[in-house]
């Protein structure tokens, strides 16, 4: 029981450091953190085979959504730039 | 046989030098797989880090690759036994082909993974350790000081280059 | 549920709301937003509805990609 609650700090520790980091990229790496914190929530609140791909698609999902987010900062300022 | 917590280091440990062997192993450090990580490379640079530490932490945000791997197989072992964590293995490929990588390094991580967590199952350690140990893990890379963890992986990049010789 | 989890869940979602209403760039909006859709995903999964967190974790990273074609299309005008 000691692993789910490890798991929800974590989380917490996380979303504190992103709002106290300033630089837009630099956040990313925490959103990550936070993002392998809330898969193992997900794995570890209910053991049924189907929680396996809901916890693979949240994680494809919110590493999709980093990847767009950091693929077009970095197109916005070669082209400003 | 050990306590939790006891347990849940040494998971922490094993799951580390899996993921970090295999993301050095298949040269995550080497280069920006897309245009997200070489920007999250640079941005860590200019805070005081290292470049090509950068390159493995924007490689990691921005791809699933070993460390997904890792913590997908033990969600599968965790939910279903040995299938379950080969199954996880083939959704880590699938994801890996969404975000435009050609995911060796994620489904050699997954699967070596599954038979580590297996493995240690036999022995009287829990799958649960091992989901909690990754957490663990990946906040000692990504989420404590990105100066340090940087510098820490140029460090194991060097190694590598010098133990099998071929620079990218 | 547990009530260390519903409480880390619900600060989760806390901070999302509150960070996205503060801050000003729209890419650190866009952080924010996903900072709070990944704190409702554990209320969902613990009700036993698997089908709909499948449904809604590949519609969530969708709706950011419509929302960064305009940021694109307006940091470049």
């Amino acid at each position: 029981m000691i692993a789910i609650y490890l798991c929800a700090i974590i989380a917490v520790y996380a979303a504190l450091r992103i709002i106290t980091e300033r630089n837009t990229m630099r956040k990313l790496p925490f959103l990550n953190v936070i993002s392998f914190a809330v898969t193992a929530i997900i794995a570890l609140l209910l053991p049924h085979p189907l929680t396996i791909l809901a916890a693979a698609a949240f994680f494809v999902g919110s590493t999709f959504e980093s990847n767009a987010i950091a693929s077009t900062w970095s197109g916005g300022m070669k082209r400003n730039g | 046989m050990l306590d939790e917590p006891a347990r849940i280091l040494i998971a922490a440990a094993l799951c580390w030098i899996n993921f970090v062997a295999i993301d050095v192993f298949f040269k995550l450090p080497g280069s920006g797989g897309v245009c997200g990580a070489t920007a999250i490379a640079e941005e860590v640079e200019k805070g005081g880090g290292n470049l090509h530490g950068g390159f493995m932490l924007g490689n990691i945000v921005s791809s699933p690759d070993a460390s997904a791997g890792t913590l997908l197989a033990a969600c599968g072992v965790y939910c279903a036994g040995l299938p379950g964590g080969l199954f996880a293995a083939l959704l880590v490929y699938i994801g890996n082909r969404i975000c435009y990588d050609p995911g060796y390094a994620g489904t050699t991580g997954a699967i070596t993974a599954t038979f580590l967590v297996y493995g240690m199952t036999q022995v009287g350690f829990a799958a649960s350790d091992f989901i909690a140990g990754m957490v663990i893990a990946i906040l000692t890379i990504q989420g404590i000081s990105h100066v340090h963890s940087s510098r820490l992986i140029a460090r194991l990049w060097d190694l590598r280059n010098r133990l099998l010789g071929d620079h990218p | 549920m547990d009530e260390i989890i519903m409480a880390a869940s619900a600060i989760l979602i806390l901070i999302g709301m509150i960070s996205a209403i503060v801050n000003l760039d729209p890419f650190d909006k866009l952080i924010s937003l996903s900072i709070l859709i990944s704190g409702i995903f554990p209320f969902i999964v613990d009700r036993g509805l698997l089908d709909v967190a499948i449904a809604l974790a590949l519609i969530a990273p969708l709706s950011t990609v419509f929302i960064l074609m305009a940021c694109q299309k307006r940091a470049s005008s």
